[in-house]
């Protein structure tokens, strides 16, 4: 029996023969005149076809490969959980009156089993704000799963829901991970994971919904709403909503929790703009602006440790030893495809490295205390108005250290930075009828 | 354009040699980041497995091959990309990444001298499971002879999962198929294999060519 809880509204090809289960579905069928994965809904093209005659999916390739031999097999969810014997939420924290105000808000919106969108500031404790809510639908019996498209937000998540829910049975999945898959009531995982489920969670938290790729795939959008149970619901958080949502919320076809003030009652750090000219061409002669260089030698002398965005991946190495030529060291650089990224970040978060040249990886979801940030070229077109906004949003997190400094390095204006520095105002103008400040 | 590989549009580089040639425009697979990712074996390599080394002198690993000479050459490097490449070719079972190695291949088979071309068969277990052979996937028309099966449907431990000493007492897999005779007698053979690693496979291979009668026996195989 315990074999078959993997099964438990999932979508699965067995390993080896499971009697108990009932005849599985085709993993990719012939619907019309094409031919359509199961697992991720995708239509296959003309030549993904194995030299045996089978079809073949390469959309979810990664995730083992489904052909028109394979099987897949389901369980519908049987929410078999117990429940801790005494508070399910054993968070120590305090929310503050207006994270109060909000959290109120989602747990009534869940219960009423509505979707919801939490528009929160960067900053602002989305996490615990949900606490309240996860713990009622815990003690329903609900399954619930938190989902991110960015595997740093779940791999920082998932400790911290840990602490927040000792007693609740949890799991966190994701693309290269060595521990197996328990069945658990409280799931946090990667969106691409959520592919393996079917009608499982009564209740789905997606985190950074607007971050890639979740934004720009109809895929993982999909896989949402087939990861959810036909009476469940779903609450999304953010800092940036897209432009649909944002269609959807002035619709009023989302209910939406607004929350302008960080949990600290402090304003968010507005972006201080600053031209460097042709910074490319001194590159190339692998030296960066004079005014960045003096910017990041005082923060050498002071101690200060920063994170340095910069456009592309190529970018890493030669900013890297231009800055060790300017006598910046200590630092090390991380992107999405570096096999050590997991261990830099931590090591930054271990306050073991003096600063981070990264790519827009890290714009979302990571926390370092009392950090600076700085933006190289961020007139490139990578820096959009979201990662902008979510960028100078990593900086004066803690109540500790509010005073967050964002400097931007550009070569010219352009409308993502403006759109960005008016969100920034805007949410500070909201911020400030209730009571937000300038920290000192 | 799309790279089979990374998945990403890309704009293949059409120099005046290509338009000069009065031929079909190349169609590359591969974009120009996936293409560098692969190392072709150039310059100096050993002149009996056709490993990639600093002199032309036999490498170590074939003198200890010496009492079973096999002249081999090899496309690419085994190095990490090929390795990743390998990985989801044949353990993911993408077979459409076959497409971005067919056109080297096809230059390479052009250069050797060869009358028949083997390929090294795979068990029907694996068949069953993969789908497909990974060598003959590399082939784009060129004509080969299935001269050789395996003997036993189902391998307990890949090639690739065993240590070097593990290889070397592997026992001698492969059968001639029937009519092997007609097609071998007195012709010059190509191996085609996917790794040379210790040479313990195309070895085997080799020997029950010659059972076959064939003339001479070289290898070519996409990576050393």
């Amino acid at each position: 029996m315990n074999d078959l809880s993997e099964f438990f509204g999932r979508r699965l090809p067995a390993a080896q023969a499971v009697p108990e289960l009932e005849d599985g579905q085709i993993a990719v069928q012939r619907i019309g005149q094409r031919y359509q994965c199961q697992r991720c809904q995708q239509w296959l093209a003309a030549t993904d076809r194995l030299a045996n005659g089978a079809w073949y999916c390469r959309q979810c390739l990664q995730m083992g490969r489904l052909t028109s031999q394979t099987k897949l097999y389901t369980i519908s969810e049987p929410n078999r959980f117990s429940l801790p014997p005494g508070k399910i939420l054993t968070w120590q924290g305090q929310l503050s009156a207006e994270q109060q105000r909000a959290a109120t808000l989602v747990k009534t919106a869940v219960q009423q089993g509505h979707n919801q969108l939490l528009w929160a500031v960067t900053g602002a404790g989305k996490t615990e704000i949900v606490y309240p809510a996860m713990a009622w639908a815990l003690a329903q019996r609900w399954r619930v799963a938190w989902v991110s498209p960015r595997v740093d937000v779940c791999l920082e998540l998932a400790p911290r829901l840990q602490q927040a829910f000792r007693g609740v049975s949890q799991c966190l999945l994701y693309g290269d991970q060595s521990t197996p898959y328990t069945y658990s009531q409280l799931t946090t995982c990667t969106i691409h994971q959520l592919l393996r489920f079917e009608h499982a969670f009564d209740w789905l938290v997606v985190d950074e919904v607007d971050a890639f790729p979740l934004a720009t795939s109809p895929m993982l959008q999909r896989a949402i709403s087939r990861a959810e149970k036909k009476t469940g619901c779903h609450l999304f958080l953010t800092a940036t909503p897209g432009e649909q949502l944002q269609r959807q919320i002035r619709r009023g076809q989302l209910t939406t929790t607004y929350l302008p003030l960080r949990y600290h009652g402090f304003l968010l750090p507005r972006i201080d703009l600053r031209l460097a000219w042709r910074w490319r061409m001194q590159l190339t002669k692998q030296r960066l602006p004079a005014k960045l260089i003096r910017q990041l030698r005082d923060y050498g002398c002071t101690q200060q440790r920063f994170l340095l965005f910069v456009p592309h991946v190529r970018d890493l190495p030669e900013i890297m030893q231009a800055l060790n030529q300017a006598g910046i060291q200590g630092g090390a650089s991380v992107h999405a495809g570096d096999p050590e990224r997991a261990a830099k970040v931590q090591a930054m978060r271990d306050q073991q490295l003096p600063f981070l040249v990264t790519t827009t990886i890290l714009e979302r979801g990571v926390t370092f205390p009392n950090i600076a940030v700085v933006i190289l070229g961020g007139d490139d077109p990578v820096f959009s108005t979201a990662a902008l906004v979510q960028i100078a949003g990593r900086a004066g997190r803690s109540a500790r250290y509010p005073r967050g400094e964002v400097t931007c390095y550009v070569q010219s204006q352009t409308q993502a930075v403006r759109r960005a520095q008016r969100m920034i105002d805007r949410l500070n103008r909201q911020g400030k009828q209730q009571g937000g400040r300038w920290p000192q | 354009m799309i790279c089979v590989w990374c998945q990403q549009q890309f704009q293949p580089i059409i120099d005046l040699k290509a338009l000069l040639t009065w031929r079909p425009l190349p169609a590359p697979a591969l974009c120009a980041t996936c293409t560098t990712r692969l190392t072709p074996i150039t310059g100096p390599s050993c002149p009996t497995c056709g490993r990639r080394q600093a002199t032309t002198s036999i490498c170590y690993d074939c003198e200890r091959w010496q009492a079973e000479p096999l002249k081999n050459h090899a496309v690419f490097q085994y190095d990490a990309g090929m390795k990743a490449y390998m990985q989801q070719y044949k353990f993911q079972g993408d077979y459409a990444l076959r497409l971005a190695l067919q056109a080297p291949l096809r230059q390479a088979l052009r250069r050797q001298a060869y009358d028949v071309l083997v390929p090294i068969p795979i068990d029907q277990q694996t068949w069953l499971t993969r789908g497909f052979n990974q060598v003959t996937g590399w082939l784009s028309g060129q004509p080969f002879q299935q001269a050789l099966t395996v003997k036993h449907a189902h391998k307990e431990q890949p090639q690739s999962a065993k240590t070097r000493e593990q290889r070397l007492v592997t026992p001698q897999p492969f059968a001639l198929v029937p009519q092997a005779a007609d097609l071998l007698r007195g012709q010059r053979v190509l191996l085609l294999d996917d790794v040379y690693t210790t040479g313990r496979t195309l070895r085997h291979a080799a020997q029950q060519i010659y059972f076959g009668g064939a003339k001479a026996v070289t290898s070519l195989t996409l990576a050393r």
